[in-house]
């Protein structure tokens, strides 16, 4: 090929080229008629957009505080760091787990003192001693009721991820939502068993955790409640790892679990009484010690925000979609909602 | 005295006919791949993020099935004997009968793993992008179930038609050499 021949077909590949590539630039040019649309929408009647974001949050005496067994007292705004769980003190206090911190709120929700992990809180618990027991995803600090932190207890296992404690006279019980496993800890930290891993001989289904809520609670009958969310249903346990009552079903009916994993949260009122706390269709009922429904404690209105969001709008590790709640010993209930990081006080209607 | 021209033979024209269409050709499809691959190439995509889960992908593609099709990050799964997903609101039973179903074209494929677990795949040849099981999982599950525009089947309009109706802004430009917006596994921070 001579050199005239040469050039030639090199223009021509050129050509070529580049008509192909302003063809292809053309169609990716940014369109900017879908943003104008957007902002000046006519209303498309089935777009839920403008009505989810014209939706109130809930207060004192709205529409949606009215719905429950229970009346929001007060509610506190949430902070910037991610919260995860609340737990009342022997004193009637209330502590926060929200981001690395472990906050001791003010009657108003200020922050009285706070103790620095470095590691998010994803669980805590208090003794009645007043000694604290912060859940990291894999280790469990114990701090004094001063905030001076004393020990550190690594969890065995090859993946854990704690999400639940609860501390009595018998000891520490740990729900590890990594491993699907209850462990159970003396106070001084010594390891003493693991509960509900399945097992077949002693008539144990197992835990099912599709999302890390895993919740553990010590009840006054001496039983341990813990939530199996992937079976819809509460589940009762000796500390010695017998599982001796189960209760619950999948429905979307008040008395049932929706979605595919609830409850997510326990806690525990004077008297016995059990309260559940729900994601997806976030809500909190009140169920008798053996299983029975009583009450709807805050219906889906009561959080608007994490309705919205739904439960698998989660955040980076997935543990922020639901609601946690506490009670203390007059019954009143401290509820997390994990999508807003808000606290609702609630106490029991008249 | 003028020279003439030496007459092109028949082998000599096919010959250099063939060399013009290869290399017009070949620079075709540089081109071609230099828009698609090149930092500065875009290409539609949907932002789980943003998407609402509206339905208008399945309704509003140029293309007779749309070009949006379900897809599962298994990572983000619980595996879920009763998939919110999969089964639709108060399921007569836990079984693949066609009442059960969400999908209005079966498109998910649930298999056993082990007790109580239970995988769920996406047969894209029958995903409409309706996201009727998106919304179920992520109202209700863990949210492994999103809405993705599948580039082998894009025909790459210059306003995508989806966009054009998107309630929430979800269909945006990304760079077309990471042309999927994928949800990842939780963090283990």
């Amino acid at each position: 090929m001579d050199r005239r021949a040469f050039f030639r077909y090199g223009l021509l590949a050129g050509l070529a080229a580049l008509s192909a590539r302003a063809v292809t630039r053309r169609g990716a040019q940014t369109c900017t008629t879908a943003r104008g649309i957007c902002s000046a929408c006519p209303g498309l009647p089935e777009c839920e957009l403008p009505q989810a974001l014209s939706a109130r949050q809930a207060g004192p005496g709205s529409p949606a505080d009215a719905g429950g067994s229970y009346t929001l007292v007060r509610r506190i705004p949430g902070g910037r760091e991610p919260a995860r769980a609340v737990e009342f003190g022997p004193d009637g206090r209330l502590w926060l787990a929200a981001g690395s911190t472990l906050a001791l709120l003010t009657e108003t929700g200020g922050r009285d003192r706070e103790i620095l992990f470095d590691a998010p809180v994803r669980c805590v618990a208090v003794g009645g001693d007043g000694t604290l027991y912060a859940g990291l995803r894999d280790r469990i600090v114990v701090c004094g009721a001063d905030g001076g932190k004393r020990a550190s207890w690594e969890i065995p296992g090859s993946r854990p991820w704690l999400t639940g404690l609860a501390v009595g006279e018998n000891g520490l019980f740990a729900a590890d939502a990594g491993n699907r496993v209850i462990l159970r800890y003396d106070r001084s930290g010594r390891l003493l068993g693991r509960i509900g891993e399945k097992n077949p001989e002693r008539d144990i289904p197992g835990f099912v955790i599709p999302s890390p809520y895993f919740t553990v609670r010590l009840h006054a009958d001496g039983l341990l409640r813990v939530n199996n969310p992937g079976r819809h249903r509460v589940e009762a346990y000796t500390p010695e790892g017998d599982l001796v009552a189960a209760w619950g079903a999948a429905s979307a009916a008040l008395a049932g679990f929706c979605g595919c994993c609830n409850p997510v949260g326990l806690a525990l009122l004077p008297g016995g009484r059990i309260v559940t706390c729900e994601k997806g269709l976030p809500r909190v009922k009140i169920y008798s010690g053996d299983g029975v429904f009583e009450s709807l404690a805050a219906p889906s209105a009561a959080f608007p925000e994490a309705a919205r969001a739904g439960a698998g709008a989660a955040d980076s590790d997935a543990s922020l979609a639901g609601l946690a709640a506490a009670a203390d010993a007059q019954g009143r209930l401290a509820v997390l909602d994990h999508v807003t990081g808000s606290i609702h006080l609630l106490q029991p209607k008249a | 005295m003028s020279t003439q021209p030496e007459p092109v033979n028949r082998r000599d024209f096919l010959g250099r006919a063939a060399r013009v269409a290869a290399m017009t050709g070949a620079g075709a499809l540089i081109g071609k791949l230099a828009g698609t691959l090149a930092p500065g190439g875009a290409v539609w995509q949907i932002d789980p993020a943003k998407c609402t889960r509206c339905g208008k992908c399945a309704t509003d593609c140029v293309l007779e099935q749309s070009a949006v099709k379900c897809i599962h990050a298994y990572a983000i799964c619980g595996y879920c004997e009763l998939c919110t997903g999969y089964f639709g609101p108060e399921p007569n039973a836990l079984t693949t009968a066609a009442e059960n179903q969400l999908c209005p074209t079966a498109a998910i494929q649930r298999t056993f793993v082990e007790d109580p677990y239970y995988q769920y795949r996406i047969d894209e040849a029958l995903c409409i992008g309706c996201a009727k099981c998106v919304s179920g999982c992520n109202q209700y599950g863990n949210g492994s179930l999103f809405l993705q525009i599948r580039h082998d089947r894009c025909v790459h309009c210059n306003v995508c038609a989806i966009a054009r109706v998107c309630p929430s802004d979800a269909i945006v430009r990304v760079p077309a050499e990471r042309p999927y917006l994928l949800k990842t596994a939780p963090t283990t921070s």
